[in-house]
């Protein structure tokens, strides 16, 4: 992986000068000057100079096309210089009474008469060396926070460099004053800059301020989200607090809101998710928002060899056991078209889809187990999840089950999506609606479509809300394409899939060979005969999940009631599909069913 | 005698305008003892409470429905004739065969309540030449907690010298004021006004400072002259100060134009930086007519030496206080009485709350702005004063 930090695009921008210097301007007159400095202080000049900073990446916490957290050591010694304008109080007296309280003031004559001079003081030979932490979110644009003092040294020029007292002194109070800026103010800049770079409701607010006002005051209740969003969550699903906002965006509340979350795509998403929750085929699509799925292939692309993004904890399990065969092929340039997204799967999809991909992709993207490392166990159902599915892996790995077929649920959703999925949708609903899903399109596809898209198809129906059509159709291959999709897991995802692949992985030889009994032969026999279509291992997980994990009573009750459908159905399924996938099967042994919660 | 008070007209061109509303109580329950209540709201509640010793019984008068307003209003000072100091034995005391005179002392202090500082003053006469005083003020928010400034006073009429000493950095200084013309400790003839043309005293001080923590100092010096109250025309004082390390020099001249009017003009100038300053200031007295105060006059009867003073100008009502720098700020003053309440009024142009509001009023100076079309100034400040 490589970064490219362009030093002199930042130059080549002549408004980024004038902004830089105003906000720097206003950051340096901010904090309460010392006594001896009488004037505002200007920045005449500032020039970042020709030699970038050298920066050392140290870790990388988390990695996306919108967002990036991650640490690094920087070192800098290059020719910046910077210029201040200002007017101080040349006599030391008068500096010395104004800050004293008046009662003990000797209440000189004229010996504390001032005299202000105006000064000029160059930074220049600026030595860095800081450990940053850098987080930059599409959303919330850039933060860097400086971990330890960053300043080491730097040169003092002033109209005062003959007398050594004033030097002195002035080198002292600007290294201060500089430090407390660095630690201070400039990631305060820097995220402002970034907040106009990138959030273009942040800027076009900043620019029409006062519309924005004026329409709040005559449109009132009509537009819910002039007003800050009530329900908004952020990227990890927790719910926005305003107040904790505020500092940062640096601007009114309702602004806010709308610097958050674009209002026209807010509607669509929430339109994107009541798709998902009825039978209707329409998606909207959402201007100016980047599926990952997309960049993704695009990216793919130019390399095709390392691109297809592969969870090595996967990938390793099955590489080993489906040397055998891998029996899709997945062109890397199709995928780049349109990738139906599929939110619910998603989580699992990741996973899996990144497994997809054939041994040698699984190599490539080693390095991204780094994403993974960040456990998060908070839902018991993961657990009991991860249960079933390593189980039904377990079988689909003993039936020498190709890897290729989990890219089925490789999904790439619109990352807002994603987000509300982990908030709202609640374990015990998602079958729920599944299950419909599935009902109506084995109702329409299974007739229609031939044996193996059949089978895929239904699984994607399920969870995608988008392009049905295009789904149906799709040929396996195609079906890769969307599980390219992985690459753009949501933060909050990969918090919580690695669980997932970890417990894959180390559960995989235990829970299957010693502790667990097999899986009831019904959906055992389901998941195995049926095929590598989802709908089809749906039931097992939730049955596997049923005996196997504790819980509500209600949860369990409704569990209980969609499990047994669901093996009915599963049943009548197999029944009818067993004459199809008979043929088919040796090619396509059956995937290891994945839940995605 | 502070030889920096008598150049600067601090009186008539820096006066403080007051801050938003401030009233405060005070009495004086023994000749010895005085207390005062002080509750002002700027915003947030503040008040003091102050406490005032003197082992020298005060006799002034003390109650605010009677006391003059000259005595508490300043404006043009008149300089009286140095006075011979009194010798060493007339303070004497013996009693059976004993000294048991003691030294005046005076104990001051006051506490401001919601931010918990304290100032202190303790003011001891040590011989009838010589004085000392020390201030202090503890407060949390100063550097090391509080300050103390210490003074010797000397005065012997001829010329007078003040030793400083400051514990913040240490800042040692010393000033002196050296009066031109007769020695008062010789017997002298009688001055004869008629024969000069300016019957008044020429004086010349300086003031040296040093810090000994910052390793910085301070050095001025100036020249006064002023009429005398024997002189027959019209009461004049001129001063000329300069600062020779930062260049800055500064002007005054200060006309007692009639019985109720004073003019007062300051020219600052920086050689250096060439910055200068023009303030223009007056203060105007409103008199009651001597007819008038036929009702008052049976409350006055206690006191005769209070409208003898100008007994046929008549008592004064209020004074105004006006001034005008180059910038166009002006400051406005109005204190008067109303009934048994002695009243301050003044408008105000920032409500920015300074950190002493009255000395960093004294700098900015500038109590409205006539640049600031439309809302030249934005409170009004009123202090009332009650005293028994």
């Amino acid at each position: 992986m490589a970064f490219n930090f362009n030093w002199s695009p930042l130059t080549a921008d002549s408004l980024f000068y004038a902004r830089a210097k105003e906000l720097l301007t206003t950051a340096l007159n901010k904090s309460p000057k010392p006594p001896i400095i009488v004037d505002d202080i200007l920045v005449n000049e500032l020039n970042l100079g020709s030699i970038p900073p050298e920066l050392e990446i140290l870790e990388i916490g988390d990695l996306a096309e919108d967002r990036f957290r991650g640490i690094f050591k920087m070192c800098y010694s290059g020719d910046a210089f910077l210029t201040l304008k200002t007017r101080v109080q040349a006599n030391p007296l008068n500096t010395y009474l104004s800050t004293k309280p008046s009662f003990t003031s000797p209440q000189p004559l004229a010996a504390s008469s001032g005299l202000t001079i105006p000064l000029q003081i160059t930074l220049s030979e600026i030595k860095l060396s800081a450990f940053i932490i850098l987080v930059f979110s599409k959303q919330k644009g850039v933060t860097l926070v400086f971990r330890n003092d960053p300043l080491e040294s730097l040169k003092v020029s002033s109209t005062f460099d003959s007398i050594p007292f004033v030097r002195d002194y002035l080198q002292n109070e600007i290294e201060g004053q500089l430090r407390l800026l660095l630690m201070e103010e400039v990631p305060a800049i820097i995220h402002r800059l970034s907040l106009r770079l990138w959030v273009p409701e942040y800027r076009a607010h900043g620019d029409e301020k006062e519309n924005v006002m004026g329409a709040l005051d005559g449109r009132g209740p009509i537009d819910p989200l002039v007003a800050p969003p009530q329900g908004a969550v952020d990227s990890s699903g927790n719910p926005v607090d305003m107040a904790g906002i505020s500092p940062l965006s640096l601007d009114t509340i309702s602004s806010d809101g709308q610097a958050l979350f674009s209002q026209k795509n807010l509607l669509r998403l929430a339109a994107l998710m009541d798709r998902q929750r009825s039978l209707s085929l329409f998606t909207p699509s959402i201007e100016g928002a980047v599926f990952r799925a997309w960049a993704r292939a695009s990216e793919r692309g130019d390399a095709p060899g390392s691109n297809t993004p592969v969870t090595p904890t996967l990938s390793r399990t099955h590489s080993t056991v489906s040397s055998t065969s891998t029996i899709y092929t997945f062109p890397d340039a199709s995928g780049s078209s349109n990738l139906p997204s599929r939110p619910y799967l998603m989580g699992l999809g990741s996973t899996t889809g990144l497994s997809m991909g054939s041994n040698r992709h699984s190599r490539a993207h080693t390095g991204r187990k780094k994403k993974t490392r960040v456990v998060n166990l908070r839902r018991g159902n993961i657990s009991s999840d991860t249960k079933s599915v390593s189980e039904e892996s377990t079988t689909s790995t003993t039936s020498s089950v190709p890897p290729s077929i989990k890219i089925n649920e490789t999904v790439s959703p619109p990352k807002i999506l994603e987000e509300k999925d982990d908030g709202i949708v609640t374990p015990p609903r998602s079958p729920n609606s599944r299950v419909k899903f599935r009902d109506h399109q084995d109702g329409i596809d299974l007739g229609g479509s031939p044996p193996k898209s059949l089978s895929l198809t239904p699984a994607r129906r399920t969870d995608s809300t988008r392009k049905v059509t295009d789904v149906g159709t799709q040929t396996p291959p195609e079906l890769v394409l969307s599980k390219t999709g992985p690459s753009s897991i949501s933060g909050a995802e990969k918090l919580r899939h690695p669980p997932f692949h970890l417990s894959h992985e180390t559960h995989h030889p235990n829970s299957y060979l010693q502790e667990k009994p097999p899986p009831p032969s019904s959906s055992a026999s389901s998941t195995f005969t049926t095929s590598p279509s989802l709908n089809l291992h749906y039931p097992t997980p939730l049955l596997q999940s049923l005996e196997t994990t504790p819980v509500g009573i209600l949860e369990r009750a409704l569990m209980m009631k969609m499990a047994g459908e669901i093996a009915r159905r599963s049943q009548d399924e197999k029944s009818m599909e067993n004459g199809f996938w008979a043929g088919s099967e040796r090619d396509y042994p059956p995937p290891p069913a994945y839940e995605s919660r | 005698m502070v030889h920096a008070k008598l150049f600067s007209f601090k009186d008539i061109l820096d006066f403080p305008t007051p801050w938003g509303l401030r009233l405060s109580v005070s009495s004086l329950s023994s000749p010895n003892l005085a207390t005062s209540y002080d509750l002002g709201s700027i915003g947030a509640v503040d008040g003091s409470l102050s406490y005032l010793y003197s082992s020298l019984p005060l006799e002034t008068i003390s109650k605010s429905a009677e006391i003059d307003l000259r005595d508490v209003v300043q404006g043009y000072r008149h300089l009286q004739e140095l006075r011979r100091p009194d010798e060493r034995r007339w303070w004497e005391v013996w009693r059976g065969g004993r000294r048991i005179d003691q030294r005046d002392t005076m104990l001051y202090g006051r506490m401001f309540l919601p931010r918990s500082s304290v100032e202190a003053m303790y003011v001891r006469r040590l011989s009838p030449t010589g004085q000392v005083k020390v201030f202090c003020v503890s407060d949390v928010r100063l550097k090391n907690g509080g300050t103390v400034l210490a003074l010797y006073q000397r005065d012997v009429g001829k010329y007078s010298t003040e030793l400083v000493y400051s514990t913040d950095e240490a800042l040692a200084g010393i000033r002196g004021l050296y009066n031109f013309g007769p020695d008062p400790r010789k017997d002298n003839p009688l001055p004869n006004p008629s024969v000069e043309r300016f019957y008044g005293r020429f004086s010349a001080g300086a003031e040296l400072y040093y810090g000994a923590m910052n390793k910085s100092g301070g050095v001025s010096t100036g020249v006064r002259f002023t009429t005398l109250p024997a002189h027959n025309g019209i009461p004049l004082t001129t001063t000329l100060t300069i600062n020779p390390l930062m260049g800055s020099l500064s002007a005054t001249y200060a006309v007692k134009a009639g019985d109720s009017l004073a003019l007062c003009s300051r020219f600052d100038f920086n050689v250096y930086s060439y910055e200068s300053d023009l303030v223009v200031g007056c203060e105007l007295w409103r008199r009651r007519r001597p007819t008038a105060p036929v009702t008052a006059e049976p409350s006055h009867s206690g006191n005769a030496d209070a409208p003898q003073h100008h007994g046929g100008v008549g008592e004064t009502a209020g004074i105004l206080k006006a001034r005008l720098n180059q910038n166009g700020s002006i400051g406005l003053l109005w204190e008067g009485r109303i009934k048994e309440l002695l009243f301050c009024l003044g408008p105000r142009a920032t409500s920015i709350i300074p950190h002493q509001p009255r000395e960093s009023n004294v700098k900015t100076g500038s109590s409205f702005d006539l640049r600031r079309q439309g809302q030249p100034f934005r409170a009004i400040g009123v202090e009332l004063q009650y005293s028994s």
